[in-house]
């Protein structure tokens, strides 16, 4: 091939890339699909960590209170609230995202179908209520109230502790319900120097304020430690809860050092008869890919340079707009807006239970800006006549193409698909008789074929291990034969 | 017959050399991870690391005249890189596995080289670039690694007479992260398996702290070599919250060998029972 041909060719692929490029956003899995889940924004700069909570506290705001493990004792300045639709904001614009295309009718070229968007979501329920504080004399539990402030709606107590019993006891006596496992995940807390974040509602100025919700707190401290801490909220949990983190860094994407961070299955070809359920299907996808992973891994969601200044494509396709100068505000990425340098933000997505996660979350910022999106793809077929020979083979290629998207839906969902049959029944239904008497019969995944891969590797691996000991024992064998 | 006789001579002179088994057990776990734990299939990455490494090797061999062979531990060094090293460009992947090779030529006393290959690439690779990152959660903590990992590297180290560094280092690094998460912190025990049975922290434990070149000659001074290896890693980790802090506390240990070789002495290993003209290894 000489130079000019693979010019061509190069030309030629990369069009093909651009081109593959333009699909329509249709529906996001957004993360109110989670039920009991939180959210929390994750900002690393350096040594400083700025963390924003939400709140989607759904019952009686008198009996809210929250306490939160920190590593400083935090001052006033470090402590403010910012308005919930940060999170909304964030949360669309990297939620998983379909995207659908549309296949050229061959015999009967450039007709084109119109896009119809639909959204799929589904509302969250309420959380654990804890009543609201009472007075007490801090000095006789070994408590020390480090500091006291009235921040927005909510009033905060930064606690130091000498050991758990003293302050299990202190937040039970000031009308805190706490498990009674609790004071063995203090504990480790307090002896690691942490301070107690400890947050409670004044009605009185949530009534002022306007709110009828609790509005997101933003804490931000100096610490070599970029973790987040999560045993105390699983203390009276026995299941398993949803957590999604929305991080930024100057540098890169940020992963998890204790735990496995592992993309979810993306960039699908699903059947189109999944759009009307996405939120479904991503919600099945998740569960199955986080059995798959062994229930211990982290999912990464999104991960993509969102600075502002930056000319290159943002997503792909945008699910949202992407974050204004006012979210990056809130949020606490202070370097965004003044043209300090580049934002990339991650979307993590961790369900965790006290079985498989018994430590806390620790991260680490890496210099990676690979670029991830959870991206699912629909292609309409052709549609008008298809009767003419390219029309017939394009109609077989779309037979196949569709068994590919059953198998895959399935791999990924489990799904039940034998009700799906007309999906394929419609591609057969326009073949010619000698044209569809060659296609393999209906199809209908069943036993699926994902199976275990990580074990089938497993096999393998313990197989060939096994050989090389066998042919070690074998030489030792030898050896002491000819000694 | 002959052909069986044939095999059993290949078989013996490959299992003569502890090097095979390391290339087989680390391309192991390298397919492991690609396939079973959904690394990205990077093989650009680990093209280039390859690449990059057995051509600095072929440069040294030519020029120093040593002997084909040691294009074996250049593979290794590069599995080695593969599993542990990330980094955004192809660049960052050339200069560390070149400071790898090279530094086991250049850096060298009394006919030694002083720093572990692989451990010397990530170290440069990560501190001087800013483009690369090791993360030590890849392998996360399953039990069917830890078996893996473990049977694999007794293997090994039985092989090459060094379970005396893994066995100093791991054993040491487990009681001080039990003392401190279980005893002092207060943490269940499983916290502290958790910890342990990281298939980073095993792989360094059986893979790369074990290489016969870059350990102490003497045997009493590898176990005391091992468990200083583990206070600076426990050290790195806890105090200063540093990641991969075995890598670090490595560098830091091979440069003292010098030191420790001149005052414990100890036999020179050699991978494969030298002929009577004893030869340079690398």
């Amino acid at each position: 091939m000489n130079l000019r041909n693979l010019l061509l060719a190069t030309l030629t692929l990369s069009a093909l890339q651009s081109m593959s490029f333009c699909g329509f956003y249709v529906a996001k899995a957004d993360a109110t699909l989670f039920n009991d889940r939180s959210e929390v924004i994750l900002v690393r700069d350096g040594q400083r960590t700025i963390i924003t909570m939400s709140n989607d506290f759904k019952g009686n705001v008198k009996d809210f209170a929250m306490v939160v493990p920190v590593p400083t004792v935090l001052q006033q300045s470090d402590i403010r609230i910012v308005e919930r639709n940060v999170f909304t904001a964030l949360d669309a614009y990297s939620s998983p995202r379909l995207v659908e295309y549309w296949d050229d009718n061959p015999c009967q070229r450039w007709e084109y179908a119109e896009s119809e968007v639909q959204m799929d979501m589904v509302t969250s329920t309420g959380k654990a209520k804890v009543p609201a504080m009472r007075d007490a004399n801090e000095k006789d539990y070994g408590v020390t109230i480090e500091a006291r402030y009235a921040v927005g709606e909510y009033d905060i107590l930064i606690l130091g502790a000498k050991e758990s019993n003293g302050l299990k006891d202190w937040l039970l006596d000031n009308g805190y319900k706490i498990p009674n496992t609790a004071h063995e995940v203090l504990d480790p807390y307090i002896k690691s120097g942490m301070k107690f974040f400890v947050v409670k509602v004044d009605l009185q100025r949530l009534q002022a304020s306007g709110y009828d919700f609790l509005r997101p707190i933003q804490v931000r401290f100096e610490s070599e430690k970029f973790m987040l801490p999560i045993r105390l909220g699983m203390a009276n949990s026995s299941g398993v809860q949803d957590m999604i983190v929305y991080a930024f860094t100057r540098t890169g994407r940020v992963e998890c050092v204790n735990y496995r961070t592992v993309k979810v299955p993306s960039d699908k070809n699903i059947p189109l008869f999944a759009k009307a359920r996405f939120g479904e299907f991503y919600k099945d996808l998740f569960a199955k890919n986080w059995e798959r992973e062994g229930r211990n891994a982290v999912a990464l969601e999104y991960a993509w340079n969102v600075t502002p200044t930056w000319g290159g494509m943002k997503c792909d396709p945008c699910v949202g707009p992407p974050p204004m100068p006012n979210e990056f505000a809130q949020a606490g990425v202070d370097w965004a807006n003044d043209g300090g340098g580049q934002v990339f933000f991650t979307r993590m997505h961790v369900r965790y239970g006290r079985e498989k996660f018994p430590q806390d979350l620790a991260f680490q910022v890496t210099p990676n800006t690979e670029h991830f999106q959870a991206r699912y793809i629909l292609t309409h077929p052709a549609t008008g006549d298809l009767t003419c020979t390219a029309g017939q083979d394009y109609l077989e290629d779309l037979f196949y193409r569709r068994t590919r998207e059953m198998d895959e839906l399935y791999a990924l969902t489990g799904w039940d698909l034998s009700q799906e049959r007309n999906y394929m029944n419609e591609v057969k239904g326009k073949l010619t008789p000698a044209r569809r008497n060659g296609l393999e019969g209906p199809y209908f995944p069943s036993d699926g074929p994902n199976g275990n891969g990580p074990n089938g590797m497993l096999g393998f691996v313990l197989g060939l291990l096994a050989l090389l000991i066998g042919a070690y024992m074998l030489r030792s064998r030898k050896t002491a034969s000819i000694a | 017959m002959q052909a069986l006789i044939g095999t059993s001579t290949r078989l013996r002179s490959f299992i003569q050399d502890p090097r095979h088994f390391q290339i087989v057990f680390l391309g192991g776990f390298l397919t492991y991870g690609v396939l079973a734990l959904g690394w990205d299939s990077q093989w650009m990455r680990y093209a280039t690391l390859f690449g990059t490494c057995v051509g600095i090797q072929t440069i040294f061999i030519r020029w120093k005249g040593i002997p084909w062979s040691s294009l074996k531990s250049a593979v290794i060094t590069a599995l080695g890189m593969c599993l542990l090293l990330q980094a955004g460009s192809i660049w960052t992947l050339v200069f560390g596995a070149t400071v790898a090779i090279a530094g086991k030529f250049l850096l060298r006393w009394k006919g030694r080289h002083i720093f572990n290959p692989g451990n010397l690439g990530i170290a440069a690779a990560v501190a001087l670039t800013g483009d690369a990152w090791v993360s030590p959660g890849q392998w996360g903590s399953g039990a069917m690694l830890v078996f893996l990992v473990v049977a694999s590297g007794s293997i090994m180290v039985l092989r090459v007479g060094r379970i005396d560094t893994s066995v100093a280092f791991l054993g040491t690094f487990a009681a001080l992260v039990y003392i401190r998460t279980v005893w002092y912190l207060g943490w269940g025990a499983d916290v502290w398996w958790h910890q342990l049975t990281n298939g980073s922290l095993l792989l360094f434990t059986f893979f790369m702290i074990t290489d016969p070149m870059t350990t102490p000659r003497s045997g009493k001074a590898r176990w005391l070599w091992g468990m200083g290896i583990a206070v600076l890693a426990f050290a790195f980790s806890w105090h200063f919250w540093i990641h991969a802090a075995p890598i670090w506390a490595l560098l830091l240990g091979c440069a003292l060998n010098p030191l420790i070789d001149h005052l414990m002495h100890g036999e020179p290993f050699h991978w494969v029972r030298p002929a009577p003209h004893a030869q340079r290894t690398f």
